[in-house]
């Protein structure tokens, strides 16, 4: 029996500090959500597992021209970063010097709250 | 499956318009319908291709209201939307539906219209073909998606910025030599170097423009192609995909989707990359025709970064790519970018590219990227 983690339990349990994935009970891919079936093994049997939220920047940059809205944010970084579990997650660079930015750097999640929205971030480990 | 050809094409001039997308549309299909010698008439139905028509002129519906321009309003119609890949996306459909015997004679392009737009919002919008849950609160631009493709392909294999510098040059050469181009002049290495950050690694003249533009072809079965001026045969046409989630890319340094459709399409023709005499690919950014060379099969992973700097992707080079001048130099309309591409690759197969012509090309690929390397078209094309 799967049990599925929805965007909004995702993002609810984001905005109180804490990283949800999901892993495949039958090939222990780990994911995160929402997905139905396992990418690896099309089983659809996952079960929530938090995530401790530390990894290393697999990729960065620092916008410069930013979407309407966002003039005064920037610039500003945006990075892929590989978690410790293996998963990647891509969020927004918080207190880290933008010319400090590197390939493998430690970064650690944690939530940016912009009033109801939260955002996936991540600042020194 | 029933051979098809292209046997017209259509394409306004790129750059800013002051017409609706169904306008720009209509004039570039009845270009090619002309073109192509057959009647209005004759087309059977229209795969019509737009991306951010619905924003940013609050107009949806959209394949009746060209069709009803363009004056043939009773046709069947169909709106695409693959983000930048819409109107390959498009053909690739138009050709399905010739080839399964379905029609003889079938109409496809698409229109964009954003130069109206404020920047900032025409940013936004592009945007939207990006995630809405986790990037584009995250603040991620189009820009900033190929800007990790580079990080990560620089991080890998060395590539520079310089390298990817040189593809615009070239690309700017090109289009200097295209009278439909919205840019018909030459930049030097200096001025992509020195220009503006847009998203680092990427500079503003690593970055194609905002433009507006239509384009149109007319697809056929063999019958009629027999009947029509020098036909150019679709060999093989594919689509792949890849997750929309860039969280999900298993390397961002490849765009996976490229290999994929690739292979389909190369699989389709009988044919690999060392037949293809011409390309027009998808140099949304400097880095995505780098990356494209590679993932199309033309250069090792890792080495389109030296194709480039060497000179081996211009005109008289060992591949050309772009003569048209690309996305980069020639405009995107993103709506129309995929049927432009086709007309530039059936341009070429008829000789008929005039300064910017490729020597005994016979053989054309062309390469249309969606979005966040989510979505991607490559079709085959052939003179024989």
């Amino acid at each position: 029996m799967s049990k599925v983690v929805t965007l909004k339990a995702f993002f609810e349990e984001a905005r109180a500090g804490r990283l949800t994935g999901i892993r495949c009970g039958r090939c222990g891919e780990i994911a995160i959500p929402p997905k139905e079936f396992c990418p690896a093994c099309q089983e659809r049997a996952w079960e929530p597992v938090p995530l401790d939220g530390h990894g290393t920047i697999a990729s960065f940059t620092v916008i410069r021209v930013p979407p309407r809205g966002r003039a005064e944010e920037a610039p500003y970084a945006v990075a892929v970063v590989k978690l410790n579990e293996g998963v990647s997650l891509l969020g927004r660079i918080l207190d880290i010097p933008l010319d400090a930015l590197k390939v493998g750097m430690p970064v650690r999640f944690r939530p940016l709250l912009r009033e109801e929205q939260t955002v996936v971030a991540f600042g020194p480990p | 499956m029933r051979r098809v050809a292209v046997i017209g094409v259509g394409v306004t001039k790129f750059g800013k318009h002051e017409r609706t997308c169904a306008e720009l549309f209509a004039e570039a299909a009845a270009d090619a319908i002309q073109d192509a010698g057959v009647s209005p008439r004759a087309i059977q139905a229209l795969y019509y291709g737009n991306v951010v028509g619905g924003e940013g002129d609050r107009q949806l519906h959209m394949g009746p209201l060209a069709a009803s321009v363009l004056g043939i309003p009773t046709i069947p119609t169909t709106r695409f939307e693959t983000a930048c890949a819409t109107s390959h996306a498009a053909f690739r459909h138009a050709v399905m539906e010739i080839a399964a015997g379905v029609s003889d004679v079938v109409l496809v392009g698409g229109a964009e219209r954003v130069l109206n737009l404020p920047t900032d919002a025409a940013t936004e919008y592009f945007a939207y073909a990006s995630d809405a849950t986790f990037e584009q609160p995250a603040g991620i631009t189009f820009p900033g998606v190929f800007a990790l493709v580079a990080r990560a392909h620089m991080a890998k294999y060395g590539t520079t910025e310089e390298q990817m510098a040189h593809v615009a040059v070239k690309n700017h050469r090109h289009g200097a030599l295209n009278p439909k181009a919205q840019f018909q002049k030459e930049i030097t290495l200096e001025q992509v170097m020195k220009s503006a950050k847009v998203a680092d690694p990427l500079k503003l003249y690593d970055c194609c423009p905002f433009t507006d533009g239509g384009a149109a072809v007319v697809i056929v079965s063999e019958e009629v192609a027999r009947r029509s001026r020098k036909p150019v045969w679709i060999l093989g046409s594919a689509a792949a995909s890849d997750s929309m989630f860039l969280h999900e890319k298993k390397d961002l340094s490849r765009v996976l989707a490229t290999e994929r459709a690739a292979q389909a399409a190369y699989r389709q023709a009988g044919r690999g990359p060392q037949d293809v005499d011409v390309v027009e690919l998808h140099d949304c950014f400097t880095i995505a025709e780098i990356v494209a060379t590679e993932g199309l099969g033309f250069f090792e992973p890792g080495t389109g970064g030296i194709a480039a700097e060497k000179g081996w992707t211009g005109l008289g080079g060992k591949l050309p790519v772009n003569p048209s001048g690309g996305l980069k130099a020639k405009g995107h309309p993103i709506g129309a970018t995929g049927a432009a591409q086709v007309a530039e690759i059936v341009t070429q197969l008829r000789r008929e590219a005039g300064p910017r012509q490729v020597d005994g090309a016979k053989v054309g690929l062309v390469h249309t990227l969606g979005g966040n390397t989510a979505t991607v078209l490559v079709s085959l094309l052939s003179s024989e």
